[in-house]
């Protein structure tokens, strides 16, 4: 998931540093006082689930988990996996420093987008309602990533279909696996803490 | 509810728990030698270790000695591509070990190697079966002396790289911590205004 240095055409790169530029200053604005520690945690969970292989025939993916990040935090999801990435590229060498713009669009652009769609779903409640749209949204986020990467290794020459094929068919587990456990988490959250949804003072994105 | 957190824990937990298996392939010769362990340095014991192919076919097995290594000799050529080598340890312990597709014996350059050796040995002495049998002697004895610093890196290795992860947790709480520092103070002093 994680594209590494060398592999993408300038012009992508570029793209890429600017698309997170924009997306990170939207993340810092939504980021306010209260909801930086949840973002933290959120970062430092999306650090470690990379780190959790799932092993599939004779090589392995890992999770992401951009779902939940973007279904708690919004657009504040970006500067969250933002630093999650950049620490993972500077600690193993997943990723690298200038295809971190890059990388971080592809990760984050779909945690916001699933986690805002299926937010508003999940505000409604009821316990099938939460499980189901916390799945979808766990499960979308990883299929928009691999689809952002196949486009980034399209346009940087590789041929499209064969690239998406690969990057998506090999990570069906992990969004069967990330849709279990989003949605899991997303009824904890409603159970314990549904201010984490903003659903107590309706801090709406 | 307790079911999927249930559900949850368990699937999180699982591939965590590998990570105290340490396990390693390497080729030697024209066998390939393995070596498993526990990451607080016991070796895995009598254990079978089952050899796959790409294709996921079973094409040998071999079993571990009481310092948990084993050597697998392939009675035909393997298939092109990588190996893999998996110890069931019992307890949801299960060690995986690939074997890169150059360093399969028989299909790898590596083998070339020792053929090198005999070559240049060979201008000087005028026994070539002689030296082979020497060189074989040679490679088996710089193995056994590289054994226990073998281990011992793959031990650092793997601590290393939990240090690492501890330490990265650490600096995205300072990070954000430092972050809810510096936006507190400026709502406070907007509050005192």
């Amino acid at each position: 998931m994680h594209i590494v240095d060398g592999a993408l055409a300038t012009p992508v790169l570029i793209a890429g540093a600017a698309a997170t530029a924009g997306g990170l200053a939207i993340g810092l604005r939504q980021l306010t006082t209260e909801r930086i520690p949840t973002a933290g945690v959120l970062s430092a969970g999306f650090f470690v689930a990379s780190l959790i292989h799932v092993p599939i025939g004779i090589s392995s993916v890992h999770l992401i988990m951009n779902g939940i990040a973007g279904l708690i935090l919004g657009w504040a999801a970006f500067p969250a996996l933002f630093v999650g990435l950049l620490l993972q590229a500077v600690t193993f060498g997943f990723g690298g420093i200038t295809v971190l713009g890059v990388n971080a669009v592809n990760i984050a652009l779909p945690a916001v987008l699933a986690g805002i769609a299926c937010r508003s779903f999940i505000r409604k409640g009821g316990r099938n309602n939460v499980l189901i749209w916390g799945g979808i949204c766990g499960a979308l986020a990883i299929a928009l990533t691999t689809i952002m990467v196949s486009v980034s290794l399209a346009l940087s020459g590789e041929e499209f279909n064969e690239a998406a094929y690969l990057v998506f068919v090999s990570h069906i587990p992990v969004m069967v696996i990330e849709g279990a456990l989003t949605a899991a988490a997303a009824w904890l959250i409603m159970q314990v803490k549904p201010e984490l949804f903003g659903l107590s003072q309706m801090k709406d994105v | 509810m307790r079911y999927l957190l249930l559900s949850a824990l368990l699937l999180s937990a699982s591939p965590a728990m590998a990570h105290k298996i340490i396990a390693e392939v390497f080729p030697a010769g024209s066998a390939v030698e393995g070596e498993i362990g526990f990451s607080n340095g016991d070796m895995a014991a009598g254990f079978e270790v089952k050899v796959f192919d790409i294709h996921g076919n079973q094409i040998g097995d071999a079993l571990t000695d009481d310092d948990g290594f084993f050597t697998w000799v392939p009675e035909e050529t393997p298939p092109a591509g990588p190996l893999k080598f998996i110890a069931d340890l019992g307890a949801g312990h299960v060690a995986e070990m690939i074997l890169d597709a150059e360093d399969v014996p028989g299909a790898s350059p590596a083998t070339v190697t020792p053929g090198a050796v005999e070559i240049t040995l060979d201008s000087t002495a005028a026994a070539p079966a002689d030296l082979s049998a020497v060189s074989d002697i040679v490679a088996a004895a710089v193995r056994n002396e590289l054994r226990p610093i073998r281990r011992e890196l793959v031990q650092i290795r793997e601590r290393n790289r939990f240090s690492t992860i501890l330490g990265g947790i650490g600096l995205i709480f300072g990070l954000f911590g430092a972050f809810f520092y510096f936006s507190a103070r400026r709502q406070l002093k907007d509050a005192e205004k």
